[in-house]
């Protein structure tokens, strides 16, 4: 389960990309922690996320806040992503205080990650690396829709529909920011960058 | 499912598909391939049918096993853990999976966007299983194995198409180029894609043990990553 390791793009596209997540050990730390991912949401939501969501319960775009903060489980995954690392310090910082138990990862370029959790005075633990795609790379869609559907990492966005997207905004049926929150409604975790995909989505308007 | 019946042809869940599976037929309806659909329900939950002509279908083995690789908020019956894999580093600080001087790969089989069907995901298991690779015995996928010292999975599920799925094993790291190799060498034998991903512990110093070897063999990897920020409680002695 990888789901935000593998997200493509250009160092500079993704220093505006940081999802984080949180996630209790079954093993270890789960039981009883289901009240806990409600107030890791209610802390991710004070640092202006542009997106949540918990696994087991879908995102902000389609379920609505809601049902999102009162259905945690002890098996939740819930996850917000920041678009600066102003927010993602002042995030991580606040969820280190509050000590709630479940585990924290946070995703974003290695050496701006790194940097920030040193100013907030914490050391990172472990790092899950990507070494891309191999295979049969010529069955891939192309690269700049890659960059945008590989932001959910369960891959649940469909290359058909960022061409769809693209095609509505450009008819002016509706805005990029509709286009983007559409995009992210099938990304079940809530780890789709809207604001990165707006600018990822113009890119694509122009270019064609 | 698509109640055909009901289908008023108006084409909007087509471009929801993530494996491209719907079109419109010559009935002027929207039809599903079976082949190709893995299950995942993002037309019935996202497409906003304007007549409800969706329903879920109850799934019988093996197609249910569609469902496990492709529905991302259902939790596996095995590991408790919603998704296609494990915890893998998220969970680290606490259980301590990945201790210094190992290295975990997770082979993100069919990802991004290709899919695949499990007899490649055979293909690749059976290849690192020759090097004496243990699989992650609460991985779905090692759960479908019929012999987890050789790779082989059960044959009535070689021809299913899945959408992802996430062969997961530890090594220790001198053993890293030898793996890697034979990836290599097994990627070039696949009918499909699949992502890399490596799980080591950070050294004290902050120094990340398997980074040195990709840059001094010019083996390239993503510029962003995760990091588990070691804050979980009770953490795990190392």
């Amino acid at each position: 389960m990888t789901h935000t390791l593998h997200r493509s793009g250009t160092k500079e596209s993704l220093s505006i990309d940081y999802p984080i997540l949180v996630i209790a050990a079954q093993s270890v730390n789960a039981k009883g922690s289901g009240p806990q991912f409600k107030k890791a949401l209610e802390i991710i939501l004070k640092h202006n996320p542009v997106n949540v969501g918990d696994m087991r319960t879908g995102n902000y775009f389609r379920k609505g806040l809601k049902p999102v903060l009162n259905s945690t489980k002890d098996n939740s995954i819930a996850h917000g992503v920041f678009t600066n690392k102003k927010d993602l310090e002042e995030c991580l910082k606040e969820l280190a205080e509050a000590k709630l138990g479940p585990s924290v990862v946070a995703t974003g370029v290695f050496s701006e990650v790194w940097d920030s959790l040193n100013k907030i005075g914490l050391k990172p633990h472990s790092a899950n690396i990507s070494l891309g795609v191999w295979g049969k790379k010529e069955l891939l869609p192309e690269q700049d829709i890659l960059d945008i559907t590989t932001m959910c990492g369960h891959h649940c966005v469909s290359p058909l529909l960022v061409k769809k997207m693209v095609s509505d905004v450009k008819r002016d049926k509706i805005s990029i920011e509709e286009a983007s929150r559409e995009l992210a409604k099938p990304c079940v975790c809530g780890v789709f960058n809207t604001l990165r995909a707006e600018i990822l989505l113009e890119n694509l308007i122009n270019k064609s | 499912m698509i109640i055909i019946e009901s289908c008023v042809g108006c084409t909007k869940c087509v471009p929801y598909c993530p494996s491209s599976a719907i079109s419109l037929g010559k009935d002027r309806k929207a039809h599903i391939d079976r082949h190709k659909c893995i299950e995942c329900t993002v037309c019935f939950n996202n497409a906003g049918c304007p007549v409800n002509a969706f329903q879920l279908e109850e799934l019988e083995f093996p197609r249910s096993v569609r469902e496990v690789f492709a529905t991302v908020y259902k939790a596996h019956k095995d590991t408790n853990v919603p998704g296609r894999g494990t915890e893998e580093m998220k969970t680290n600080d606490v259980t301590g999976r990945f201790r210094p001087g190992m290295v975990g790969f997770s082979c993100d089989m069919g990802r991004p966007g290709v899919g695949l069907e499990l007899r490649d995901a055979e293909k690749l298991c059976m290849a690192l299983a020759k090097h004496g690779v243990e699989f992650e015995p609460l991985n779905p996928l090692t759960s479908l194995m019929s012999d987890k010292k050789t790779g082989k999975l059960r044959d009535d599920v070689l021809g299913e198409r899945v959408h992802s799925c996430i062969p997961e094993f530890t090594i220790n790291e001198e053993r890293f180029p030898e793996v890697l190799e034979a990836l290599k060498k097994v990627s070039k034998e696949i009918n499909t894609v699949f992502s890399l991903g490596l799980c080591v512990k950070i050294n004290e110093d902050g120094s990340v043990p398997i980074m040195k070897y990709l840059d001094d063999n010019k083996i390239p990897y993503y510029p962003g990553g995760k990091t588990n920020i070691g804050i979980g409680v009770p953490l795990a002695k190392f």
